[in-house]
């Protein structure tokens, strides 16, 4: 792990393409910046946690009831021709 | 009953029964890496990514566009590399259904992405999750 230190408004830049800058520090809290292409995932560690612990409780042994979509039409009903 | 048949994309359209191999498994369950794609006939469009070791554990999952028709997950270009993905329609997208009791939740934030030709997956976590839920809420559970 590269370790530096930074004060408040200085900035990484990582890959070139992606800057991330101290934006203030507040006791133990800092905030954050990241500009990065849109296409670049950026995420707190906690949402790897939170989906594998997801996935641990959607593991199953059970498979007596799965959940009941409404079903969609697959055709646009027909309007009634009125007699002539 | 039906035999694993080689990945073809006819097979993944129409086959009840695919064998879908994740090489980095599933988040928290790295060390499972092979899977049995199947249909229990009368739930669909769910489907269960059964343990092909362990026949007794699955999970639940469903087409994400069958519960959300809007549903954009941007898969990051690593991920599509990873996957060998070209077009956007190489890619089927599955995402994991927790049952809790009569309330089920889909899982929007990391869906499974799989190579139709290859039958080889990911669980991915999109790059815009911070838009979709983790717990988005399905109706409620009938007996199958």
């Amino acid at each position: 792990m590269l370790i530096l230190s930074r004060k408040t408004n200085e900035c990484v830049v990582i890959d070139g393409r992606i800057t991330v800058k101290i934006v203030r520090v507040d006791g133990e809290v800092v905030k954050i910046g990241i500009e990065a292409p849109a296409d670049v995932p950026v995420h707190r560690l906690e949402i790897y946690e939170e989906i594998q612990r997801n996935n641990r409780e959607a593991l199953t042994n059970n498979r007596s009831t799965v959940p009941k979509l409404p079903l969609k039409p697959l055709v646009a009903a027909v309007p009634a021709v009125p007699a002539a | 009953m039906i035999a694993a048949e080689s990945p073809t994309l006819a097979t993944m359209e129409v086959g009840r029964e695919n064998i879908v191999h994740l090489p980095l498994g599933l988040l928290g369950f790295e060390s499972i890496k092979d899977y049995v794609l199947l249909t229990e006939p009368g739930q669909e469009p769910f489907r269960w990514l059964q343990v092909l070791n362990d026949p007794s554990l699955a999970f639940l999952v469903v087409p994400p566009f069958d519960v959300m028709p809007e549903y954009s997950p941007l898969i990051s270009p690593e991920d599509t590399r990873i996957l060998g993905l070209v077009r956007p329609s190489d890619a089927l997208l599955y995402n994991i259904v927790t049952l809790r009791g009569s309330r089920a939740t889909v899982n929007l934030k990391g869906p499974i992405v799989v190579n139709r030709y290859t039958l080889r997956g990911k669980q991915v976590v999109i790059s815009n999750a911070a838009g979709y839920s983790l717990h988005h809420p399905l109706p409620a559970a009938e007996e199958a």
